[in-house]
């Protein structure tokens, strides 16, 4: 039964799908919520200037974006991560190319609730705090409260490069709570007295960004790469995207001056 | 035990039931009535000019000339806070490099404020990014970037034992002495010239796209996106419910395969609707491969197979509720029993079973975890009825989720959250409301 | 359409009762055919069951192959990112059950207290404006509950959280109190000889009454200077699941005490007893069966939720010290598919992605096992109220 629905569909497709097929007017971004607002800023930007062409923008995780890639789900697939080897290797096999475009820089910035003293932390202290080694903000200097941790959700690309750079395969404590954004954490320590969390440069807004290593996280630092804690912003294609279509414009707009502009407004560091 | 002890208990056990019903309207208050007036102050708000001139400017709306009145008007009052600025900055530009380094800082995010309350500064370059491109478009946004403009916040963190505490540090001070000072006082007492603050009921939040990731603009294709899943959804659900519940009522005998159909039913009614997503995700998108990615229609499959139960149990209850007489009445005539159930039964049970069918569409309205592996995506345009088929969409209630959790600015689109909740909760309890309505008067008709 | 236009086709052409040989055949094979077909298409549901099992059970397979049962349901080590990753998924079994365990603890009294309300102590056209109150509660959809924990209930716990605790054991420990004492010193009058009743009994008023008031009192004050430092955790989620699962567990219970027959309560009332004892004594045992039913159905409501667990849980993949402390944050099933779904890449087929479908098979079987009693419970309710 179910099969025969799927055949009719699939049939009904066939037949009103062929005009969308292959459709270069539409553009369909997936992937790391923290390129999420250069995308969006892109996407509002490309289709202000070109009204007949229709981006839609996803932010659900550096990994699904690879994965929407692969499996030709998106266009464009945006990461705060580069692509892994057996990401690679899965495309090759699906007969897909990903090709690397550079379109930001980012810096993650520790942050915590305004009221909270401390000015700076060591990359070994951050450490300790997301092992569970450290608990209370009193053993490093703050007032008697306990450390709300707060960790992004290990779907995405911010997560894993505070693994490697930060947690260097330490574990994070299990007490550490997830959530599922750059925006969530922002919002959960500028709420949470006791938090501790890590966001991408652009949301910095009403928490505390700590200094790491004694360096302030802002744009300046990143470009200066000082900033211990900065990775670059990727966005994957399948193979290169040929000129003069929608999403060649699209992916090229980082390189551009009003590109530039974009990213630097949402808080990005653009590539120089 | 004595006769009042008993009285006693027998009132407080009536009155704790009283009292768990009461618990449950107000829990219902509690919950309905902060995002009803706050999504509501999505649609009427106290609008300034700036909002008169992006509508405008967008969407060619409003009094051309008159927008262009207030916005010299303004221009006028505001000019004065622009002069002070160059005329500070001149004076820095000749003063000694000690002044020069003492006023960067705080000139520069002087500005940053103001620019964040009026707009970009007359002349300047026009920004790239749309939020940038315009002053608070709300009255009461605008009142806290004044205050922002005018006071700085200071955490004092000279006790570390405890948390830092916040001290508002007027601005003003910095810049005593200087062509500056009198700008914040100023700011403050012309501000309404400013911005020209006027109640505006803005219902095209209703049917405007959203501009800059939800900065501006209206809600459009999250409630058409909604519309199209729960439309989708009905349209594969209802002839299988209504067929599944003709023969569950009017032809199924009592044997083993129907008492296990009726146990699968209710065990899909209860699969949990995370679940349906994966399935829609492993099963319609990749194995059948009903489209290449999420779309409009792998979510409405996904979502009309976790409505199927409801619709079948409520046409189910429909159907049995039609009083025997009506059928051995038609089956007396020599009807068919085919044509007894499509020319007396269902036409008896169809406000039953249109209950149900409003009661599961707003259902399917309101489910996130179906769609988010299967059609939902937080920015998009509008979908024109043949790209259902291929396109992903946004949708009220993963946007809602989105725009929580995940936007970039959460609270400064605290508004487009609440309405959106607004919209989805009063979509969802006006279908039912519409449902109660419906049985009120199906019950009737029945007793009658 | 078919069979009815060939049947009643046939009618019009055969003006005398008794149809021709071959209308007949006709019409046999039109009822086999359409009763197939609609067989067919009411299977559909079973189909559907049926494909949900093995899509899922199929992607969670390689899991258990590969990593065996012991570490995903005895570790609480949850790091599938990591070098060497763990699959411990224990706190995440343990989050859903203990949210789920908080819900049913506050919609099971409500809900059957609001029940019998509904079934015995409030009039008929009073019960036609609580009906819609409750269709209402069940029709919000998830999501806006999710955004109300998250927006309004978590930053209020975290300013308010003692003060509404203590207020909330205040409500309910007072009137609780003041009924434990009326009938402890209404039974220990009774065994006393009249002489000394009213002395004892208001003897024993006093002494628990200020003892019950000071230790509301001492819990009150500790409550209020409770800070909760995080307010997304298993409390928020635990009272918004309640009040999700309330409408299932209302509406459910109160159809099992309608289907109590009238002559057991008239039987009683008959006997002397009051209206509180008819029903604790008489129509809840003899409802019994429905109403676990109903509160089956609601702790399937609960585990199953996913978006207000995700929004306000905290997703803190760990086992509160001690467990029972339902202020830390914890992590459900639920939204750990919901959440971890967008890394696991199925394209490598790794266990970070055949993992989730495990948690989505375990989810399956528990809701389909609980389906089945429940509709068991449900049966036997209607045997007895039909016997």
């Amino acid at each position: 039964m179910k099969k025969i629905i799927a055949a009719t569909t699939a049939a009904m497709l066939m037949g009103i799908g062929a005009a969308t097929a292959g459709d270069a007017n539409k553009i369909v971004v997936d992937g790391s919520t923290t390129v999420g607002p250069i995308a969006k800023a892109f996407a509002e930007y490309y289709m202000g200037k070109h009204p007949d062409v229709n981006i839609t923008v996803s932010e659900s995780g550096s990994g699904n974006g690879a994965k929407s890639l692969i499996n030709a789900a998106c266009d464009v697939a945006t990461m705060s991560r580069p692509m892994k080897n057996s990401e690679k290797d899965a495309a090759k096999s699906a007969g897909v190319l990903p090709i690397e475009h550079i379109v930001a820089m980012d810096g993650i910035a520790m942050v915590v609730h305004e009221s909270n003293p401390l000015q700076g932390l060591t990359i070994e202290q951050i450490r300790d705090v997301y092992t569970g080694k450290i608990t209370n903000w009193k053993e490093l200097g703050g007032p008697d409260r306990p450390i709300v941790a707060i960790s992004r959700d290990t779907n995405s690309g911010t997560y894993e490069t505070f693994e490697t750079m930060v947690m260097k395969n330490a574990k994070i404590a299990g007490k550490t709570e997830y959530v599922g954004s750059n925006g969530a954490i922002r919002q959960r320590v500028l709420s949470t007295e006791g938090a501790i969390g890590y966001v991408g440069l652009a949301f910095r807004e009403g928490v505390k960004a700590l200094k790491v290593n004694g360096i302030e996280a802002t744009p300046e630092t990143v470009v200066a790469k000082t900033y211990p804690i900065a990775r670059p912003l990727y966005m994957y294609t399948n193979g290169r995207p040929k000129q003069d279509t929608p999403l060649y414009d699209f992916i090229t707009l980082s390189d551009s001056p009003e590109g530039k502009k974009i990213i630097e407004d949402t808080g990005f560091v653009p590539v120089k | 035990m004595n006769l009042k002890t008993r009285k006693i208990l027998d009132r407080a056990f009536a009155g704790s039931g009283v009292f768990s019903i009461l618990l449950m309207t107000a829990a219902l208050v509690v919950i309905l009535v902060p995002m009803l007036i706050r999504g509501w102050g999505a649609i009427y708000f106290t609008a300034t000019v700036e909002h008169r001139h992006l509508m405008l400017e967008r969407f060619d709306r409003g009094n051309p000339e008159r927008v262009a009145d207030e916005l010299n008007s303004t221009r006028e009052t505001r000019a004065p806070l622009y002069r002070m600025i160059t005329e500070f900055e001149k004076q820095l530009e000749t003063s000694d490099s000690e002044s020069r380094k003492r006023y960067t800082t705080p000139l520069r995010e002087l500005k940053k404020a103001i620019h964040d309350l009026l707009g970009p500064a007359p002349g300047a370059i026009r920004p790239m990014l749309m939020r940038d491109q315009y002053g608070q478009m709300r009255w009461g946004r605008a009142l806290v970037k004044l205050r922002n403009v005018l006071y700085r916040e200071e955490w004092d963190y000279s006790d570390p034992t405890r948390g830092g505490i916040k001290a508002l540090k007027p601005r003003a001070a910095e810049f005593t002495g200087t062509p500056v000072e009198p700008l914040c006082a100023y700011l403050e007492n012309n501000l309404t010239d400013m911005m020209l603050p006027r109640r505006t009921l803005y219902w095209q939040f209703l049917t405007d796209n959203s501009y800059d990731s939800h900065f501006f603009g209206g809600i459009w294709p999250e409630i058409l996106g909604t519309f199209y899943l729960a439309v989708g959804a009905m349209l594969f659900a209802i002839p299988l419910g209504l067929i599944a519940a003709i023969y569950l009522t009017e032809y199924a005998r009592e044997t083993r395969l129907i008492g296990m159909l009726r146990t699968c039913i209710s065990t899909l009614a209860g699969v949990p609707s995370i679940v349906f997503g994966l399935f829609g995700l492993a099963f319609f998108i990749n194995t059948l491969k009903v489209s290449s990615s999420k779309s409009v229609l792998a979510g409405s499959l996904t979502l009309a197979l976790m409505i199927l139960p409801t619709l079948i149990r409520a046409s189910e209850e429909a159907i049995r509720a039609v009083p025997h007489t009506y059928k051995e009445a038609a089956l007396s005539l020599g009807a068919g029993r085919w044509h007894t159930v499509m020319s007396v039964i269902l036409p008896a049970a169809l406000p039953g079973i249109l209950t149900g069918i409003v009661i599961s569409m707003g259902r399917a309205a309101g489910e996130t975890a179906p769609i988010i592996f299967t059609a939902a995506v937080s920015v998009g345009k509008p979908l024109a009825l043949w790209q259902v088929f291929s396109q992903p969409t946004p949708a009220l209630s993963w946007n809602i989720y989105n725009l929580a959790t995940e936007h970039e600015a959460v609270d400064e689109i605290r508004h487009v959250q609440y309405g959106m909740v607004l919209v989805l909760v009063s979509l969802v309890l006006i279908l039912n409301l519409a449902a109660i309505i419906l049985r009120a008067r199906v019950s009737k008709r029945l007793k009658g | 359409m078919q069979t009815s236009v060939e049947i009643a086709g046939g009618k019009v052409q055969s003006p005398s009762l008794l149809l021709s040989n071959r209308a007949r055949l006709r019409q046999r094979i039109a009822a086999v055919l359409g009763n197939g077909f609609l067989l067919a298409v009411t299977s559909f549901s079973m189909l559907a069951v049926l494909f949900i099992f093995i899509f899922i059970a199929r992607d969670a397979l390689p899991f258990f192959q590969h990593n065996g049962l012991r570490e995903f349901f005895t570790s609480t080590h949850w790091y599938p990112s990591a070098g060497e990753p763990e699959f411990g998924a224990l706190a995440m079994f343990f989050g859903s059950a203990i949210v789920t365990f908080g819900a049913i603890l506050v919609a099971v009294p409500l809900g059957i207290a609001a029940a019998v309300c509904l079934s015995d102590v409030i009039p008929f056209a009073l019960r036609q404006f609580v009906k819609p109150i409750i269709e209402m509660l069940a029709a919000i959809p998830s999501v806006a509950y999710g955004f109300f924990a998250l927006v309004v209930f978590a930053p209020l716990l975290q300013q308010q959280g003692g003060h509404l605790l203590a207020v909330a054991v205040w409500i309910i420990g007072l009137p609780s109190a003041v009924l434990v004492i009326i009938v402890l010193s209404d039974v220990a009058g009774d065994r006393l000889s009249d002489r000394f009743q009213s002395w004892a009994r208001w003897g024993i008023i006093i002494i628990l009454g200020s003892g019950a008031l000071f230790g509301l009192m001492v819990i009150g004050k500790s409550l209020s200077a409770l800070r909760i430092a995080s307010g997304t955790n298993a409390f928020n989620v635990s009272i918004i699941l309640g009040i999700m699962a309330l409408p299932t567990i209302v509406s459910v219970s109160e159809d099992a005490l309608q289907s109590v027959g009238r002559e057991l309560r008239e039987g009683s009332y008959a006997l002397g007893a009051t209206r509180a004892e008819t029903i604790v004594k008489i129509v809840l045992p003899a409802a019994r069966s429905g109403i676990l039913a109903a509160v089956i159905l609601g702790v399937m409501r609960a585990i199953g939720e996913t978006m207000v667990v995700w929004m306000a849980s905290g997703n803190a993949s760990q086992i509160p010290q001690p467990w029972y402390n339902m202020l830390d944050p914890v992590r459900t099933l639920t939204a750990t598919i919901a959440g971890d779904m967008g890394e696991a890449d199925q394209v490598t087929g790794s266990s970070r992605y055949h993992v989730l479908f495990a948690m989505a098979f375990c989810l399956l079987v528990f809701s389909f096992v609980c389906n089945l009693v429940s509709e068991r419970f449900i049966r036997r309710s209607r045997q007895k109220a039909g016997g």
